[in-house]
């Protein structure tokens, strides 16, 4: 048993014409029990950056407070927001830092940097980046996530086609993974804001 | 060997030493590094706070780098105003930000405003009496909101000292200004009621009694939008902290309003 995939998570990020969208399940499970059918991974950090942490709960939560904390401090000293590639970076230095005893997360950033064009990063437990044009995923079904989005996937899909492409994506990965899945929620980017829905899926 | 006309020269120069009538000398001149800078204004309203303060244009050429040499945020629901040294007030201010961001990390709540202050001033207190560090050259007005004590508005100095107030000045000419608070705060000016959430008149009125104070302890030179800063904390319909720096023509606007009250007083 990988303590990765002790809980459970499934996410995906997608960069579409001007807007990205970002979606996970909802399953919190502690190996096979499901706990709990709305368990929040995808967080909204500002108006132009969403991070998905998948992996081990506890940590997906103390990193979230963690990420808040030095956001509050950015932003409080340089009197402006963070920027997607910033938040990025200082999200891989903070797992970095924990090399010998990492957080068991494998976080997806996914946001508009200033120019309000898309921004998708991923990186492993330990920090180590990668940044995309296309789609990131994590989570306990990856090899699921990765086929769906190669397949589903076409660059410069508006905000409605994005949505559908993720949920599509997500929703047919989670089937097959009995550590994911039961519901998902979606969250699409654009520069006028930020439209969530949550999606119907098999409970199971 | 000890000159007793010269007493308080032995005992001044550290500060972890009493002097013989039971004080500490540097704290007290580091008090009489703030009486020479900026003045600061602050008073609680009914529905919020503001802060005023003396904007010292050094130079012409200066590029100013931050939002304000006067106010900081140090929280998502409190706010200070600098009255000394910067550089030190750099320092203390860093402090307070990581003091509130630990404790929102730690107990997932804002930190109350009062603990808040408690832990600069301690800091403070701490160059007082060891490490034969000199005093920080700092005096604040902090500006918070908590759930269980509403708005309140703090003053610390260099001791480490601190208390709250409805309404106060540190720096330059504090004492005509306290003067003037003393008489005016409370009375109908600043202190109307009405059923509006929007604006609020009992802060619009604080408003106007930090112009006059300002006014008087800058005497001599004209009462200028661009010679002050007025910043107000407020709550949104939310229920959320809003810090605002008011732009120079909202500030013109208050200074207006001050003139005319003064001209109008004057008339009868």
């Amino acid at each position: 048993m990988s303590i990765l995939e002790y809980n459970g998570a499934a996410m995906i990020a997608m960069a579409g014409k001007d807007c990205v969208g970002i979606a996970a399940d909802r399953r919190l499970g502690i190996q096979a029990q499901t706990v709990s059918t709305d368990f929040t991974k995808v967080f909204k950090m500002n108006d132009n950056i969403h991070v998905g942490l998948g992996g081990l709960a506890t940590d997906v939560q103390t990193l979230h407070n963690v990420l808040k904390f030095r956001m509050g401090l950015y932003e409080l000293r340089e009197e402006r927001e963070m920027t997607p590639q910033v938040f990025s970076h200082l999200l891989s230095t903070l797992l970095y830092e924990k090399r010998f005893g990492p957080y068991f997360v494998e976080p997806i950033v996914a946001g508009l940097d200033d120019k309000n064009k898309p921004f998708l990063s991923s990186m492993d437990l330990i920090g180590a980046p990668v940044q995309t044009k296309d789609f990131v995923v994590s989570g306990t079904c990856t090899g699921n996530l990765y086929g769906m989005c190669e397949t589903l996937y076409k660059p410069d899909l508006e905000a409605d086609a994005l949505f559908e492409t993720l949920a599509q994506a997500l929703l047919a990965s989670v089937d097959r993974d009995a550590l994911s899945g039961w519901g998902g929620v979606v969250h699409i980017i654009t520069k006028d804001g930020v439209t969530t829905r949550e999606l119907k899926g098999r409970q199971d | 060997f000890s000159s007793s006309l010269t007493m308080a020269r032995r005992y001044d120069s550290s500060t972890t030493t009493f002097s013989p009538e039971g004080r500490l000398h540097q704290v007290e001149y580091a008090i009489e590094a703030i009486n020479n800078a900026g003045t600061c204004v602050g008073i609680l309203g009914n529905d919020g706070i503001v802060m005023a303060s003396e904007r010292r244009i050094t130079s012409g050429l200066l590029a100013p780098a931050k939002t304000s040499e006067k106010t900081y945020k140090l929280c998502p629901h409190a706010a200070c105003n600098v009255a000394g040294l910067t550089a030190d007030a750099n320092i203390l201010i860093d402090q307070a930000r990581l003091r509130a961001g630990r404790y929102h990390y730690q107990y997932q709540e804002p930190i109350p405003v009062e603990q808040l202050v408690e832990h600069v001033c301690n800091y403070k207190q701490s160059y007082t009496q060891y490490g034969g560090l000199r005093p920080f050259g700092v005096a604040f007005l902090f500006a918070g909101y908590d759930e269980n004590h509403g708005f309140q508005l703090y003053q610390s100095d260099p001791s480490g000292n601190y208390s709250g107030w409805k309404a106060t000045v540190i720096g330059a000419n504090n004492q005509a200004g306290k003067s003037l608070l003393k008489s005016e705060y409370g009375s109908s000016s600043s202190s109307e009621m009405t059923d509006e959430e929007e604006t609020s008149p009992d802060v619009a009125g604080a408003l106007r009694l930090a112009v006059k104070v300002l006014n008087k302890t800058m005497d001599g030179t004209a009462a200028a939008a661009e010679k002050m800063e007025l910043f107000t904390m407020k709550l949104d319909e939310s229920g959320d902290v809003v810090h605002h720096i008011l732009t120079q023509k909202e500030a013109q606007a208050v200074i207006d309003e001050v003139e005319a009250e003064t001209a109008s007083a004057g008339d009868s």
